[in-house]
């Protein structure tokens, strides 16, 4: 119990500590907000009483602290502020694209994982021989190969010279694979790596050669003792690796043209639409958070080690 | 020494870089690899732009030519030759990276020794504000720095330096710790020299050479991630030759062209590869737990 509560008062700290670093950006940033807003509503020259009862209507005049107060308990709220270059509520814009990111970097998330299991079941399963040689290889080339360039290349030869999928991907399950995959092998390859170490780690152990000698097949040593045995370090790195995958969406989207909120963010900072890429910045730490607390939980009810030895130290 | 109960360093990861270290990570085939790749792109990045064309020279006449003797990546929509423009962009985009990896070096430096060699209040603050960095996915960070900025090469850079130094600081933290009870610096101290010299004398050196090898070894996602920003059009903008840049405008016509890929491509995949090669062979010796 204390554990989660240790937990989760860490993670209330880093979103705290994203709070104040991003309403300090956002309050740093040039230009006046109530210009932004007047330009937004289409008053390119506005006069400085129009000026004046934007800055009071968005009370830009009070003490920051106030506003930091106010601001923090709109975005707990899910009031995220009004874009400065629609003059509509960034949360409004927000709710019709975060579905789209969401399936995007879930589908990554979990073809990740299977890609990261299988090469590295493959690699340790013999290690030194031919298929550890070659699925170390396929997993450097899937490392080495930065994601964007690999999504020009997919989108070109496999969507519009071999006519698979859809050029204008719409952000529904149907369109989802090539971009998810694109954005996946990075992670995938990282993952495989470290998994690849930990099950052989786990290989070496005394039990295991107990289980060798009481006649267990190679594949009962993988699927019973190894995996198990490292699943804990691979959760804990699945859970930081969502920083990548979280991270790398707005790339994605904006090759394959996906309608989620990383690509109307890109839009939003070429704009100088601050709210927005503040927005971006909150939902996305606050999944990142979310994902490792998530993670770090399920570690913790899963190998009791993990438990004592946090309470002790 | 150790009598003294003041050498303990738990956190370390590395024991100090001795020469034998060096020694068999060098005979390793996959740093040999990765140091000769290194080599040719630094090569390329210094000499390239002194041997070949002028870069953004336009020739209109000779738009989107595929490659052949007079060029040998072909040209671009301009009519400009892309290996001139791929060798010039080496120079922009590792050194971009090299410029992130410095500046974030000398601030990680500062931040983790102070931290480290200080301790009490100062090291909690420092180390709590660099814990919140390091919690936070950096690529977004540098997203949202940029949104402050505004787009450009150098806004670019920044930001990238901004986000990087966190995870250097706290190596820099957990080499100093404990430094000021070290029997040199007290030495030192004793025979009356302040206590900023001493540190900077006797903490630093061995300090930055730790934190130089780790952000060598961060070019290559330095590298990597201002490629991927430029390519969205956060970084030099377009007359500019850079690899993410050259991507970008080369992908408008892409489907005439699809050379246009191969210099920039090439360049990014091969610095990712040269820094992952050298860095899996440095973790192979450093950390003989991982060895196979």
């Amino acid at each position: 119990m204390t554990t989660v509560l240790r937990r989760v008062g860490q993670a209330l700290v880093t979103l705290l500590g994203t709070g104040l670093i991003v309403f300090g950006m956002l309050a740093v940033t040039p230009g006046d907000p109530a210009h932004r807003v007047l330009e937004a509503r289409g008053i390119p020259e506005p006069s400085p009483a129009a000026v004046a009862a934007v800055r009071d209507e968005l009370r830009l005049d009070d003490p920051l602290v106030v506003r930091f107060g106010r601001w923090a308990g709109d975005a707990v709220t899910g009031d995220l502020g009004v874009s400065w270059r629609t003059g509509r509520p960034v949360a409004d814009e927000f709710v019709t694209r975060l579905p789209a990111t969401l399936r995007l970097t879930g589908a990554a998330m979990a073809l990740a994982v299977v890609l990261a299991l299988g090469l590295a079941a493959v690699a340790a399963a013999a290690p030194g021989r031919w298929p550890d040689v070659v699925a170390r290889g396929v997993a450097l080339a899937m490392l080495v190969v930065p994601g964007f360039v690999l999504g020009v290349i997919v989108l070109d030869v496999l969507v519009v010279r071999a006519g698979l999928g859809r050029v204008i991907a719409d952000g529904s399950w149907a369109t989802v694979f090539l971009p998810a995959l694109t954005l996946a092998l990075a992670s995938a390859a990282s993952w495989s790596r470290v998994l690849r170490t930990s099950l052989l780690e786990a290989a070496s152990a005394p039990y295991l050669r107990v289980s060798v000698a009481r006649g267990a097949g190679r594949r009962r040593l993988l699927g019973v003792h190894q995996l198990p045995n490292a699943a804990p370090a691979f959760l804990t790195m699945v859970g930081l690796g969502a920083a990548a995958l979280i991270g790398g969406a707005p790339i994605v989207e904006s090759v394959f043209t996906w309608p989620g909120i990383g690509r109307y963010t890109v839009e939003a900072i070429n704009a100088r639409d601050m709210p927005v890429v503040v927005g971006f910045t909150l939902v996305a730490v606050v999944g990142y958070v979310l994902t490792s607390l998530v993670v770090d939980l399920v570690c913790a009810a899963l190998d009791p080690r993990l438990r004592t030895g946090r309470a002790a130290a | 020494m150790s009598a003294l109960g003041i050498l303990r360093r738990p956190t370390v990861p590395a024991p100090p870089m001795a020469r034998p270290a060096w020694a068999a990570v060098l005979r390793r085939p996959a740093a040999q690899v990765g140091l000769a790749l290194a080599a040719v792109l630094a090569l390329a990045a210094l000499l390239g732009p002194l041997l070949a064309a002028d870069p953004d020279l336009p020739d209109y006449t000779n738009q989107l030519a595929a490659p052949s003797w007079a060029h040998w990546l072909g040209t671009d929509q301009a009519g400009r030759d892309l290996l001139a423009r791929t060798l010039a962009g080496a120079r922009t985009s590792l050194g971009a990276a090299l410029l992130v990896m410095a500046i974030a070096g000398v601030v990680g430096l500062l931040v983790g020794t102070l931290a480290g060699a200080v301790g009490g209040i100062v090291d909690t603050v420092l180390t709590r504000a660099t814990d919140v960095l390091l919690g936070l996915p950096s690529l977004v960070l540098t997203l949202a720095v940029v949104g402050v900025l505004g787009p450009g090469f150098w806004n670019l850079v920044l930001a990238m330096a901004a986000t990087s130094w966190a995870g250097l600081a706290r190596l820099a933290r957990s080499l100093a710790r404990g430094s000021a009870q070290r029997p040199d610096v007290l030495a030192a101290r004793m025979s009356g020299v302040g206590p900023v010299r001493a540190v900077l004398g006797h903490v630093v050196p061995g300090v930055a050479s730790q934190v130089v090898v780790a952000a060598t070894l961060g070019l290559g996602e330095a590298v990597l991630a201002l490629g991927g920003l430029s390519f969205l059009g956060l970084g030099a903008q377009p007359p500019t030759a850079e690899w993410g840049t050259m991507l970008a405008t080369g992908r408008e016509t892409f489907a005439h062209a699809p050379w246009q890929l191969l210099g920039p491509g090439l360049g990014l995949v091969l610095s990712v590869a040269a820094a992952t090669l050298i860095s899996d062979a440095l973790r192979d010796v450093t950390d003989p737990g991982r060895q196979s």
